[in-house]
Parts: C-alpha cells; sequence; structure tokens
C-alpha cells in the first residue's frame, strides 16, 4: 500500500499546486450567478478551436472604453447554431449575454450572440440555466 | 529563426490555420487523443501493476512485457499523431503556455524511466522475471512511471486553463 | 417529467453551490476522471485482448480476468463519482444535452456487460465457444469505446 500511496501523494501534490500556480492566468471558471450582457464593437475575431473569442469595445455610460473577451464555442459548435465566419466584420457592434470569469477580469462565457442583422445565436441549450430569453441584465 | 518564430509559422501555416478554424477535423484529433489516454497510460499502467506483483502475478514479467509493449507503442503513435497536429494549429500560443511545457519535460522523464530501466535492471531480467517479491529497482522504476504518466494526463487537462 | 425535477432539485443542493463556486473543483474532478479513463481503458482493452487470444495466451482467460477486475471496478467507481460531481456542477448543462443521456445509456450498457461478462469468465469451469467469447470481446471493447465518444461529444454539443 505504500507504492499507491507514494503514487497518489505526488499527483495530489501536482494537483493541489495547481490553483496556487493559477493566480493570474486561471480563468476559464464562470460564475452562473453572474450574468451580465455586454454591447460593443467587434475589434477582433478568432473563430477557433478548442474556443472562439469575440473581443469588443464597450463603453460605459461616461463614455469610457473597454475592452472584453467573449469566450464562445470552436467553430462547429457555432456552425450548427447557425453562425458563420462571414457573418461578422470588424466594427461591428454586436450584443453578448454570457457569464462572468470567476478572476474578475474582462472575459465571459458566451451564451448568446445577438449578431448586427438581429439573429440571436445560442452557445447553450434550452433549459440549460443560461440566460433566459429576452434577458436584460446589467453589465459591469 | 527563434522557437517562437518556429512556433508562429507553425500557427499560421495553412494546416495550422485550418485545423484551428476547423468544424470537425479540431474535435476528431482531440477525441482521439483523449481516448489514446487509455492505449497509452493504460497500457503503462498494466506492466506497472505487474511490476508492483498486484496483476497476472503468475505471467513472468518478461512476458508481460513483450505482449503488452507493441500495445504501448501503438499507443504512444496515436499520441504523438494526435498531439502534433493538436500542438501544429495552437504552436504560438502553446509556446507561452506553462502546462504544455511542464508537459514536454514530463514525457521527456517518462521516456528516460523505461530507457534506464531497460538497460539496467531488466537486463538480467530472467534472474527474477517470476520473483516474488519483485526487486526493489523494478517496483521504483513502475512508481516512477506511475507517478509520471498521472502527471502527465494532470498537466495535460490543465493546458487548458491556461491562456 | 420526474427527471427534469431531479436535476431541478440538483441545482439547489449545497454541493452544488460547492463545485461551481469553487474557481478549481470542476478542473481537479475533470483531471480525476482522466486518470480513472486511463485505468478503465488499460483493465478493459487487456482483458478484451485476452478473450480474443490476441496477448497474454499463457494464463487462463479466468485468471486475466480474476486479476484486473478489482482495477476495473476501482476505476468504475472513481470515474461514477467524479462523473457525479462534474454533474452536479450544472445539472442542467447536462440535462439538455442529447450526448449525456446517450453516454448513460451506453454507460449502463457497458456496465452490466462487463459485469456479467467477467462473472462468467472468471467462474466458468467449462469454456464457452470460441465465436461466443470474441463476440463478447469485441462487444466489450466497443461498448467502452462508445462510452469514450459519447463523452467526448458531450462537450462538442
Amino acid at each position: 500500500m505504500k507504492l499507491k500511496l507514494a503514487v497518489f501523494v505526488a499527483a495530489a501534490g501536482l494537483l493541489v499546486t495547481l490553483p496556487a500556480m493559477a493566480h493570474h492566468s486561471f480563468s476559464a471558471e464562470f460564475d452562473g450567478n453572474k450574468p451580465v450582457r455586454l454591447v460593443g464593437k467587434l475589434v477582433k475575431l478568432e473563430w477557433t478551436n478548442p474556443h472562439s473569442y469575440f473581443y469588443i469595445a464597450v463603453a460605459d455610460d461616461k463614455g469610457v472604453v473597454s475592452n472584453w473577451g467573449c469566450e464562445g464555442g470552436g467553430p462547429g459548435a457555432l456552425s450548427r447554431a447557425g453562425m458563420k465566419k462571414g457573418d461578422l466584420k470588424i466594427g461591428d457592434t454586436i450584443v453578448v449575454d454570457g457569464y462572468l470569469a470567476k478572476d474578475g477580469s474582462h472575459l465571459i462565457d458566451a451564451r448568446r450572440v445577438t449578431l448586427p442583422d438581429g439573429r440571436n445565436i445560442y452557445g447553450g441549450s434550452p433549459g440549460d440555466g443560461g440566460p433566459p430569453e429576452g434577458a436584460v441584465t446589467s453589465k459591469k | 529563426m527563434t522557437l517562437l518564430q518556429v512556433c508562429q509559422s507553425l500557427y499560421d501555416s495553412a494546416v495550422g490555420t485550418s485545423i484551428r478554424e476547423s468544424d470537425l477535423v479540431f474535435d476528431i484529433i482531440e477525441s482521439a487523443h483523449v481516448l489514446g489516454i487509455s492505449l497509452l497510460a493504460g497500457t503503462v499502467a498494466i506492466v506497472d501493476l505487474r511490476l508492483l506483483g498486484r496483476v497476472l502475478k503468475k505471467d513472468e514479467i518478461s512476458d508481460v512485457l513483450t505482449q503488452m509493449l507493441p500495445l504501448t507503442w501503438a499507443g504512444f503513435a496515436l499520441m504523438v499523431t494526435s498531439g502534433s497536429l493538436l500542438f501544429w494549429s495552437e504552436a504560438s500560443k502553446m509556446y507561452f503556455n506553462p502546462m504544455f511545457r511542464l508537459k514536454l519535460v514530463l514525457l521527456a522523464l517518462a521516456g528516460l524511466n523505461p530507457l534506464v530501466f531497460h538497460t539496467t535492471i531488466y537486463r538480467n531480467v530472467a534472474a527474477w522475471d517470476s520473483a516474488t517479491p519483485v526487486p526493489a529497482r523494478a517496483r521504483t522504476a513502475a512508481i516512477i512511471s506511475l507517478t509520471l504518466w498521472t502527471a502527465i494526463i494532470v498537466c495535460g487537462r490543465a493546458i487548458a486553463y491556461y491562456h | 417529467m420526474h427527471l427534469l425535477l431531479l436535476f431541478q432539485w440538483l441545482a439547489t443542493t449545497r454541493l452544488s453551490a460547492a463545485m461551481s463556486d469553487s474557481t478549481w473543483a470542476f478542473a481537479v474532478v475533470e483531471m480525476v476522471h482522466l486518470l480513472g479513463l486511463a485505468l478503465l481503458g488499460g483493465t478493459v482493452m487487456v482483458l478484451g485482448l485476452r478473450l480474443l487470444e490476441f496477448r497474454l495466451n499463457r494464463r487462463p482467460a479466468a485468471e486475466v480476468a480474476g486479476d484486473l477486475y478489482p482495477y476495473f471496478l476501482t476505476s468504475l467507481s472513481v470515474l461514477i463519482l467524479s462523473g457525479l460531481l462534474l454533474l452536479i456542477d450544472g445539472p442542467l448543462r447536462y440535462y439538455g444535452n442529447a450526448a449525456f443521456w446517450l453516454k448513460m445509456w451506453l454507460l449502463a450498457a457497458a456496465t452490466i456487460f462487463s459485469v456479467v461478462l467477467n462473472r462468467a469468465v472468471i467462474h466458468s469451469h467449462r469454456g464457452s465457444s470460441a465465436l461466443t467469447t470474441k463476440v463478447a470481446a469485441v462487444t466489450l471493447l466497443l461498448l467502452w469505446l462508445s462510452v469514450g465518444l459519447a463523452g467526448r461529444a458531450i462537450g462538442f454539443l
């Protein structure tokens, strides 16, 4: 049993160091209790696997612009949801509903994108606990 | 050309880009990589368990090793191929990813361990092929192997969490 | 739909909150899930290959199966427990996912089949026909491969 213990202590040690090492970049976790709606101009689009990224410039009430990243599904998931790479151009205004990253960075897990032509692209599935239809939530 | 420049050109290449922007290909390659863990690490685990005297105790160690090794090599081929294609599509991002770098280091160590084993204690395996308990040095190699492969799998998954 | 009510209730539990509040729990559980996958795959593959008389033919199949069975059961338990934790992190996310349900059905089938097969092999005093054994071996491998593939599909839907 000592041998197995050694293995698992080593593995556990590695696992435990992960959160400690993760201080800056552990941003893949999103808070399901913090829905947010962002409206902004597209500054960059990464049509990539395993996740796509929509970078938008969001202006607040005072006109101060901040940059936000919106993480979406990969190209396959987006195509199945009805979106093509050419549907968006840099400078287009889009609405993104999603969940805030837990580490406080300007990153959201995009669950719904509203394109300039009014189409809604849904990232999740119906009833999965994602933002409800037509929900208007506060922007941070 | 610096290593980063090499990675950048891999990333920008037609092959890298098409995998990265693909509808289905990336998913298939990644699935092969994840499921291939069983073929590579799973077969390694069985051999390690034999060295630790836990399974197939009545089988001679050399017999278990020679029978399992082709499976492990097949798994290795699958993992290297799928892993290289995944790397190709994200090369410049992987360059900066600390978990990816750690995974490569651990892979190198995981390759060194059996090399040392085969060129040292395994050379006179005929003397301890059916021994109980298995000699300490062979058991140590098995524990190192299990630990390294556990860490490699953990690191591999952690890559996704470090941007 | 009782199942929907169950999943909605799961989403209200303290365990669900603990999983989703944590920044690292989901990742760690995923890693444990992968480790379970590695070991389970190893045991299933070796048993399947033995039954196909591809590998380790010097020992009786009953002995090979008997040796591997505890490791099969342990890794399966690890996979099920970690899987439950992954599920409870966001039950409704999986409820609507067709690949998740496919995986659950395949998991049930693969588990039942594996238990029955192992009992038959470990306790058989007379061998079954070579053909039956080989069909069973291929079925075993295909079932668990399908579970793995369905699991991957969860992430892509």
